[in-house]
């Protein structure tokens, strides 16, 4: 039987981002949803627990309005879910969120296993998974691309430049996952029905006691702006042919 | 104490980093201190490179990884209270950094593309989010202020002949429990696609793994190399990971890009943001890449690249 814990972030869908006239990021119709990577930690640990028998806790922060990820992370199999909630807590940046689960996690939650995805796909630092790990005293092992348990112990297969590296250690441990470990599942009506009964546990800013000012201030955030063209060519002959002679014009083949 | 710390895995991006490092250390007035691995007559060539210290991490147990060193050098830190410690971002530094920034209790800007003293003197930091859609521009208000570094994010330092500078060996790690049972390192198929002048990515819109020799054909046509998305690498696994173009992989300038059959998500796009010219083949005429694009051919892949690779022959450009 092995507690596995996995934490998930509700972010933007960075598809609907869009620059406005002066250069700025427009979220005015931006969506939301469970950060990609993190739909990988959540089937993982699934997968773990169908495999090895156990129980998942998946657990988030994030500003109140998250709650709508809450059903949806149930629905993709964990037992239970931990919805760490303040309207302060919007803008985490990782040491201020890492900090966070470590406290509710390691004073609430059972854990053998934690499982966090690689990083979120809106800031990508990577940084909770190491940093969380830290916090609680436990090993750490990121970007693992296939796990396996065998005696307590976890053995995991992760991506370094050069290939990969195999790599065991004892639990309790926590691994970061990369988008290859798994195809999460789509979660069907019988599953969404489901959620709705599990339980879950709100954890508001007034139940936690430490310190969580943020190490990095935003000074400044801008559109990535990416100036092209956007000349469109049919696909017949003639049109491959003017193709060809844009790119020989622009000096782009020769 | 004071001063701007390096760490880099390999010689290339040591290299960079003594760079950014050594302009950052000069501006502050502090010295520049490189921590490497072990020592095989590096730390001179480090020193002619632009360190003032050189620190030696001991070699490690075969079993042992990277992530030995952590306490270690946090330790040192802890002592010698640095102004600036930058980690070259290589997946191995990236762990290893968040683990010393929380030791350390200190805020870590990943993946900066571009680093500033601002006028307060704090250490101004950019890089991408929304998967490349945004920049955000952060500052770290304790110390020491802490920044991961993309490879060939900075231009590498030059030699400068006769300089002298300090050695000094760091302790030996404690024991960490995790247990290296194997490397596997992957042999190279092809040249480093960030060396060439044309890069011709394949998406998700080829159906089977054999069509991409007609996209190599074109390749070499252009004189290029073959480049891809990250589904082709990771869901696929019909082209080796170092071909992976991206905010996640790797990041390339070439004179020319065509995407293949790509939608263009951001965070491909942010993998080929300097490209000279970008063209694009898709059957969706509304597919993002087309916004990311100077010149596009909205058509059947498996219709447009015979013409293409015809058209091309025919002006005399194949082999
Ligand atoms: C945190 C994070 C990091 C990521 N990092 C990266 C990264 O570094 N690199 C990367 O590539 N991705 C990355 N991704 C994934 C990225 O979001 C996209 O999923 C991916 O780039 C899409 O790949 P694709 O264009 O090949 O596939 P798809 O999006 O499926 O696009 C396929 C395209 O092919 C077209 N097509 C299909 N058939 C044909 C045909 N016969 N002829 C012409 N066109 C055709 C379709 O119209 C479609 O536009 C990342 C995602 C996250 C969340």
């Amino acid at each position: 039987m092995i507690n596995i814990v996995s934490c998930f972030k509700w972010v933007i869908d960075e598809a609907y981002v869009r620059a406005t006239s002066s250069g700025q990021i427009d979220l005015e119709s931006v969506d939301y949803k469970i950060s990609d990577y993190d739909r990988n930690a959540i089937e993982e640990a699934v997968i773990i627990k169908e495999k090895y028998g156990g129980d998942v806790t998946a657990v988030t922060v994030g500003s109140p309005e998250a709650s709508k990820s809450i059903k949806n992370a149930l629905s993709r199999g964990p037992d239970r879910a931990y919805f760490i909630n303040d309207t302060s807590f919007a803008d985490l940046e990782p040491s201020q969120t890492a900090a966070i689960l470590a406290d509710v996690i390691g004073a609430q939650i059972k854990y053998d296993l934690i499982i966090c995805g690689e990083g979120s796909s809106d800031l990508y630092a990577r940084q909770i998974g190491p940093r969380l790990a830290h916090k609680l005293g436990i090993p750490c092992i990121c970007f693992v691309q296939k796990l396996e348990i065998k005696d307590n112990q976890i053995i995991a297969e992760r991506r370094v430049e050069a290939g990969i590296e195999i790599i065991t250690v004892p639990m309790p441990a926590l691994v970061t996952v990369l988008s290859d470990i798994n195809s999460p599942r789509v979660p069907g009506l019988k599953d969404t029905l489901a959620a709705s009964k599990k339980p879950v546990v709100n954890i508001g800013k007034q139940d936690l006691s430490g310190n969580y000012d943020p190490k990095l201030e935003t000074r400044e955030t801008r559109a990535a702006s990416l100036k092209r063209s956007c000349v469109k060519f049919g696909s017949e002959a003639q049109d491959v042919s003017g193709f060809v002679q844009a790119l020989l014009k622009a000096g782009a083949i020769r | 104490m004071s001063g701007v710390w390096i760490f880099a895995e390999n010689r290339e991006q040591s290299l960079e980093l003594l760079n950014i490092g050594g302009e950052l250390a000069s501006q502050i007035g502090t010295k520049l201190v490189n921590i490497i691995l072990g020592d095989n007559g590096q730390a001179q060539d480090y020193i002619d490179y632009g360190a003032d210290e050189v620190w030696l991490l001991p070699a490690l147990g075969p079993d042992q990884t990277l992530l030995a060193y952590a306490p270690v050098i946090a330790d040192e830190a802890k002592q010698e209270d640095p102004d600036i410690f930058l980690v070259a971002g290589t997946l191995r530094g990236k762990e290893l950094a968040a683990i010393i920034a929380s030791s350390l209790d200190t805020g870590l800007a990943s993946d900066c593309t571009f680093l500033k003293l601002g006028a307060d003197n704090k250490l101004e930091m950019e890089r991408l989010i929304f998967g490349g859609a945004g920049i955000q521009k952060v500052v770290c208000s304790t110390r020491p202020q802490m920044a991961t570094i993309p490879a060939r994010t900075f231009e590498p330092a030059e030699m400068k002949a006769g300089r002298e500078g300090i050695k000094r060996e760091l302790p030996t790690p404690p024991l960490s429990p995790l247990k290296l049972l194997a490397r596997q390192n992957r042999v190279r198929e092809s040249g480093d696609i960030r060396e060439a002048q044309a890069v011709v990515a394949v998406g998700r819109g080829i159906e089977k793994k054999e069509d991409i020799d007609m996209i190599r054909e074109l390749a070499d046509i252009l004189g290029g190399e073959i480049g891809c998305t990250r589904p082709i690498t990771e869901e696929k696994h019909w082209l080796p990971e170092d071909l992976c173009i991206g905010i996640s992989a790797l990041e390339v300038k070439p004179q020319l890009y065509i995407g293949i059959g790509v939608s263009g998500q951001i965070q491909h796009v942010a993998g080929f943001r300097d490209a000279r010219i970008v063209c694009a083949i898709n059957k969706d005429e509304n597919a993002p890449i087309f916004e990311a694009s100077d010149y596009g051919i909205v058509g059947d892949l498996y219709e447009v690249i015979p013409r293409l690779l015809a058209e091309l022959k025919k002006s005399g450009r194949a082999n």
